[in-house]
């Protein structure tokens, strides 16, 4: 019996490699073809055109800073990622607390959400481009009418397509914050509530120094899945207006498949691929660090 | 106005007036969030159902003669009236996204399960690192690795192949199914694995008779929430995928040409691509932030 169980654990030092093992090898096979791919951001790749291919150093990195569409897809990338954040964590919020209340049909109302959030990203767009469609027959345009608003060029106007891709993100995603900070908001102690209604608290103070900090790292959390996500949209935008009017929504993510599978240019979109990868890990090193902040400071 | 007609003192009137409003507010509130939520279902539900001609009607129409013209060009092909059908393998690229989702979460889980065995009941040097570099593939832009897998599955034979999709789709499932096991196995009291650890099981046997048992609950969430995100993949193949490969995520774009956009058969599509997810999210409603936040919140 002993004999068993010491061989037993001698043999565990190398177990947790050979059960990882599996997934190792698949986890290889991916970054394998990323390797490939930065070593191709350095080189002319260019699949059209093979007896071109040269090992280019920065070039295609150096390029891109004098390219006036990429410091626009950077400004989208980076503006409509503040505008998602901003309005969808905003909105959740007001949602979370609303139906964190005596709400009638709540429960109906927190099950209907997952709909739209479960729901292909990029059947939602077409959901809504047939919803948006600019005639008279798109029931949007038409409901807007009720309330005095002009038709609106939804795809075809630049303010009116960045308008449609920040509503069709936030009614996919609107569900998500919303549910995270309602579930945050179900966890959290009651005593702190108690306290602050002993001492004379009215609603606004609670909220502002009560729920808003026990609920930081929820906040935290959603704010950094949602920045992520944001930087890196793609369906949505290929879906209903593939970047433009006059590229107005390209961002880098659509500007990175414009160079590689329209133009076939290879090296240049890998290159664009690299430095939104880097963005990334940027801004997601830099949420990871708030967030740990903000839950070491409420445990 | 109506309380200071009333002759009792102002606080007493006022509070069930008060009450009154706040519950027409709320109730309005409610509505409009369940407007906001189910109306683009319905909308495009009834679009689906029009002819051409009240599809394009102004004002639009909410009442009208409904058809099912739209589903069954999508199945056979053709249809009546104005317009005609190029797409008739809708029905294909269903099965498509059947074969590719299930086959990737048939990987993924294979090889996760010990993989997240041994993330959650054993330590060893490069633990956390390796967790973490398995986190990060959520947030990894997909262009970064569709440009060098394109290249590659031209060259060995992949592209437009099940099996190249559902590879490429690991990127999508493995770290999910190993996060998400990995949070379920923990939640399994150790002092049951050492039990039977002193029963003379061994570490296979630790697994098959009590890790996996235990969280069968747990592996079949994992199992559904991985497919639904196969399902809604649509990058991938976008790039990867051919006519013949095309899941339904592809296949619903092809309504859209340079000539026209068949809004009908779309609406019909996207019902059709959208309602596997609607029912197997009402499934495994409770665990749908958890699989989101990979674990992160329960």
């Amino acid at each position: 019996m002993s004999t068993t169980r010491t061989r037993h654990w001698r043999r565990e030092k190398f177990l947790p490699y050979l059960l990882l093992a599996p997934a190792l090898v698949l986890l290889a096979g991916m970054i394998y073809p990323f390797a490939l791919g930065l070593y191709y951001s350095f080189t002319s790749y260019w699949l059209q055109y093979p007896n071109r291919f040269r090992f280019v150093w920065l070039d295609n990195y150096v390029n891109l800073m004098e390219e006036p569409l990429f410091v626009r897809a950077l400004e989208f990338t980076l503006g409509f990622t503040l505008a998602a954040v901003v309005i969808q964590v905003g909105l959740g919020l007001g949602v979370a607390l609303f139906l964190h209340g005596r709400v009638p049909g709540r429960s109906v109302l927190r099950a209907l959400m997952l709909l739209p959030l479960m729901i292909p990203p990029v059947i939602t767009a077409l959901m809504w481009k047939i919803m948006m469609a600019s005639t008279n027959a798109g029931i949007l345009n038409y409901m807007l009418s009720f309330i005095g608003i002009d038709p609106v060029n939804w795809f075809g106007s630049i303010n009116g397509a960045i308008a449609s891709v920040l509503i069709i993100d936030t009614w996919g995603n609107l569900p998500f914050v919303a549910l995270i900070l309602l579930g945050g908001l179900q966890a959290l102690p009651t005593e702190p509530y108690e306290a602050a209604r002993v001492d004379g608290a009215g609603p606004v103070d609670i909220l502002r120094y009560v729920t808003l900090p026990l609920l930081s790292p929820f906040i935290v959390l959603v704010v950094l899945f949602r920045t992520m996500d944001s930087l890196r949209i793609f369906d949505v935008i290929y879906a209903t207006t593939a970047g433009g009017p006059n590229d107005a929504t390209t961002n880098l993510h659509i500007m990175a498949y414009q160079y590689s599978f329209q133009w076939y240019q290879m090296g240049k979109g890998m290159a664009q691929a690299i430095v939104l990868l880097l963005l990334v890990v940027v801004v997601s090193y830099l949420l990871m660090r708030l967030w740990n902040r903000a839950s070491e400071s409420t445990s | 106005m109506t309380s200071q007609a009333v002759p009792y003192p102002r606080s007493v009137a006022a509070v069930p007036y008060r009450r009154t409003v706040q519950n027409v507010a709320i109730a309005a509130a409610a509505v409009l969030l369940l407007v906001w939520t189910v109306f683009p279902f319905f909308w495009i539900l009834l679009t689906s159902l029009k002819s051409p001609g009240d599809m394009l009607s102004v004002p639009p129409k909410f009442v009208f003669t409904p058809t099912i013209d739209n589903y069954a060009a999508l199945v056979i092909g053709e249809q009546r009236g104005q317009y005609s059908s190029t797409r008739p393998d809708f029905p294909l690229f269903f099965l498509n996204s059947m074969i590719i989702s299930l086959g990737a979460v048939a990987l993924s889980v294979l090889a996760g399960i010990p993989a997240a065995y041994a993330l959650a009941r054993f330590t060893f040097p490069m633990k956390n690192g390796l967790a973490f570099i398995l986190m990060s593939f959520r947030f990894v832009p997909f262009i970064a690795f569709v440009i060098p897998l394109y290249i590659l599955y031209q060259r060995v034979g992949l592209y437009n192949t099940h099996a190249g999709l559902i590879f490429a789709y690991q990127l999508i499932t493995l770290p999910f199914t190993i996060w998400m096991l990995r949070s379920f196995f923990m939640e399994i009291p150790l002092e049951i694995q050492e039990a039977a650890k002193i029963d003379g099981c061994s570490w296979f046997g630790v697994l098959a008779k009590v890790i996996l048992p235990l969280s069968m609950p747990g592996i079949a969430v994992t199992v559904i929430l991985g497919f639904m995100f196969c399902w809604n993949a649509f990058n991938y193949p976008l790039m990867l995928a051919g006519r013949q490969t095309f899941p339904v995520t592809v296949g619903a774009i092809q309504f859209i040409s340079y000539e026209q956009v068949l809004w009908g058969q779309m609406a019909a599509a996207t019902i059709v691509a959208a309602l596997p997810q609607l029912v197997l999210s009402l499934m495994v409603q409770k665990y749908i932030v958890r699989g989101l936040t990979m674990g992160a919140v329960k």
